[in-house]
């Protein structure tokens, strides 16, 4: 009878242990990774075309499942409590302000040692782009996403306005901001709601604009930063009237609905005027460099923007997951599916890409842009280089724009939250 | 109730989970709480800067702002809210035709999602296409044509914490529910004695349910000191921080890496809450618990 049993267990043993290693054995990797690039956003269908044809080629083995978050600010706060946890995602987006803070962690994957197992990355990047995003010889993150911010305008609202170009300094540009207001419209799109974005890639313009493409590094007390305020405050007397808490939805679809002349985003943005805009806004859209202030210590022409996104991913302690992402990010930064992601969003990448002959206007003007531009200066967000201040910002231009503080204040805002 | 010697070792053992678990979840976290308040830790890197995190808290604008909104919420809920919930209660205690409509009604913001409210009401407020200018200036009031309710800072509160009132149906539901176990002896008498509906609604019930009354205070009261998703999704404590609140405040300290300080001010409002709660139950102390 014993015997019995035993035999009948170390069967059943027998079965259960092929079924697990059997099953361990075909086990598929599953790559998490939370997305800002959905909905709404303009890289979300070749995105999607790209994971299917990539979990599609390595069916059974790797398949990649996107999380959907639909709002910037709170997956970079995500992202932020994720690392101070130690809880990374397989793969993530992370944006210029927090690749500090992801280096420091030393949680995510150094893909430093991948970019010499193969040819992949050191080809299809210019030279020294991984190089110089390494620290202390660790590449936490693979640059992405570049962008520049130029002022995009309705020339139709200009020229019923009497303008048949954009003005190449503020006493002009609010000047137009008035006949246009007397035409009755608005002139510029502005928010002050979650990080102030595209009003504070206007306030980064101005900032260049008054203290050079290297103003960050002079410290909060340069009366640059002043004066840009100056020009925020000026310009928040030609906005919408919801302006103040609104935010990146409410501001640019002012713009996409003719309500407003003015507005300024990166070129991510050129896809939304025609999907998103009212018939025939986007052949009635100009690109122009934002205005200078006279006597600043900028230059005409100068641009805001850098490097947008980043790719990363968490650290692994299974090497065959940690060679599944590596598979993934290199997919991403194929040449062609580059290309692909650029074409339809009008986004700019670091990876060299040969971009077809038929890319959108707006998106060649903004290259040429960059080309003629004599610096490209970071957005205030990424070069102020505190996360505390950058938050600050704001609340400290609301408190601007309903009066509560002079630009004196604005500034002491920011000093006080650093 | 005297306990036997015998019983004491079942008694422990039944606690014990519950001990376990709140030690766990409870004690352990303020605790990691209390020990973080005192440094600069960001997440990463942390060093011991005794009470710098609290100086530094209470030299902020910002932060006294987010404790005396705090408190603007509670006393609202204490003095509107919950006095409101009460009204609602009496009237519909009648059980008056169509009263479980009402109810139904009036309880109905408990069951949809805080966030869509939010939205909902930030969508209503909106300066150029909101509902509620639109009627504005379709009575007459032209002067509130565009007028951005969240984004002004005369109005921004008062628009926050009035919308906050359409929570009445919870503390309105707690009343209802306790005038039920009423003896219907009372009002029988009552009316033998010629008592109107109103005399009966103030001299019987509002006396016989003063507890779960007071009792309502205390939660909402405990409610308000927690808000966060009406503030931080209508306007994240802005314009100017003129409707920052204490956890808005906390989770925007958390976002820039200021772990340390996120946590000192995490401290003070559980000492505040503390404080209010013992307050209140030395204050209510014989109608809510005897």
């Amino acid at each position: 009878m014993i015997k019995l049993i035993l035999k009948k267990l170390s069967i059943t043993f027998i079965a259960i242990s092929f079924t697990v290693i059997s099953s361990v054995a075909s086990a598929e990797i599953t790559i998490t990774w939370p997305s800002i690039w959905v909905g709404k956003d303009s890289k979300t269908t070749v995105i999607g075309e790209l994971i299917d044809e990539f979990n599609a080629a390595n069916a059974g083995s790797i398949k990649v499942v996107v999380e959907e978050q639909t709002d910037y600010d709170i997956y970079a706060q995500k992202l932020t409590a994720q690392i101070a946890t130690g809880d990374l995602p397989d793969i993530m987006t992370v944006g210029a302000q927090l690749l500090d803070v992801l280096h420091r962690s030393g949680k995510a994957m150094d893909l430093a040692p991948h970019i010499n197992s193969d040819s992949h990355w050191n080809n299809v990047y210019p030279e020294n782009a991984l190089q110089s995003a390494m620290t202390d010889g660790v590449l936490s993150a693979l640059p992405y996403e570049l962008f520049v911010t130029p002022v995009t305008y309705n020339k139709k609202i200009l020229k019923d306005a009497g303008y048949d170009e954009f003005p190449d300094n503020y006493d002009d540009f609010f000047k137009m901001c008035e006949a246009i207001t007397a035409n009755g419209k608005v002139c510029t799109s502005q928010m002050t709601g979650k990080n102030g974005w595209t009003s504070m890639l206007w306030y980064s313009q101005a900032l260049a604009s008054a203290g050079g493409p290297d103003i960050y590094e002079k410290g909060l007390d340069h009366p640059a930063y002043v004066k840009a305020f100056e020009v925020m405050e000026k310009m928040y007397q030609y906005t919408t009237s919801d302006a103040v808490g609104a935010d990146a939805g409410v501001s640019g679809g002012h713009f996409l609905n003719e309500r407003t002349a003015v507005f300024m985003n990166g070129p991510w943005f050129i896809a939304r005027y025609t999907s998103d805009g009212i018939p025939g806004l986007h052949e009635n859209i100009g690109v122009a460099a934002a205005p200078m202030l006279m006597g600043g210590e900028g230059s005409p022409g100068g641009y805001v923007g850098g490097r947008q996104s980043s790719l990363a991913a968490g650290k692994q302690s299974d090497p065959a997951k940690e060679e599944a992402i590596v598979k993934f990010l290199k997919w991403l930064t194929i040449p062609e599916n580059v290309a692909r992601l650029s074409y339809s969003s009008g986004a700019m990448f670091i990876v060299n890409a040969d971009l077809p002959n038929d890319m959108d206007r707006l998106f060649i003007e903004m290259k040429q842009g960059i080309s003629d531009a004599p610096y490209v200066a970071p957005i205030f967000q990424n070069g102020i280089g505190s996360l505390a201040v950058a938050s600050e910002f704001p609340q400290a231009l609301s408190a601007l724009a309903i009066g509560d503080v002079t630009p004196e204040g604005a500034v002491e805002m920011l000093q006080d939250a650093e | 109730m005297k306990i036997k010697k015998d019983e004491v070792g079942w008694l422990l053992l039944f606690i014990l989970p519950t001990l376990i678990l709140f030690t766990l979840f409870f004690i352990l976290p303020i605790l990691f709480l209390l020990v973080s308040s005192f440094t600069n830790w960001d997440g990463i890197d942390a060093e011991f800067v005794g009470f710098e995190n609290y100086i530094k808290l209470f030299n902020k604008k910002s932060f006294v702002r987010a404790i005396t909104n705090n408190l603007y919420w509670c006393i609202t809920a204490a003095l509107i809210t919950v006095p409101l919930g009460l009204i609602i209660a009496l009237l519909l205690s009648h059980r008056s035709r169509g009263w479980k409509v009402f109810r139904t009604v009036l309880f109905v913001p408990q069951v949809v999602s805080s966030a869509a409210i939010a939205m909902l009401w930030a969508a209503v407020f909106n300066a150029e296409y909101g509902l509620l200018n639109f009627i504005l200036d379709n009575i007459g009031l032209s002067n509130y044509k565009n007028h951005n309710w969240l984004g002004n800072v005369r109005t921004a509160n008062a628009a926050l914490i009035g919308f906050s009132l359409c929570y009445v149906g919870y503390f309105m539901v707690i009343m209802l529910a306790k005038t039920a176990s009423i003896s219907e002896d009372y009002y029988d008498a009552a009316k033998i004695d010629g008592a109107s509906q109103i005399q009966k609604d103030f001299y019987i019930t509002a006396p016989l349910i003063k507890s779960t009354f007071f009792l309502c205070i205390i939660l909402a009261v405990i409610f308000n000191l927690r808000q966060f998703e009406y503030v931080y999704l209508m306007t994240a404590g802005g314009p100017a921080n003129k409707t920052q609140v204490l956890v808005v405040y906390i989770w925007n300290e958390l976002t820039v890496q200021r772990l340390g300080r996120g946590s000192a001010a995490g401290v003070i409002m559980i000492a505040l809450g503390a404080m209010l709660l013992l307050i209140l139950r030395r204050t209510l102390k014989s109608e809510t618990y005897n």
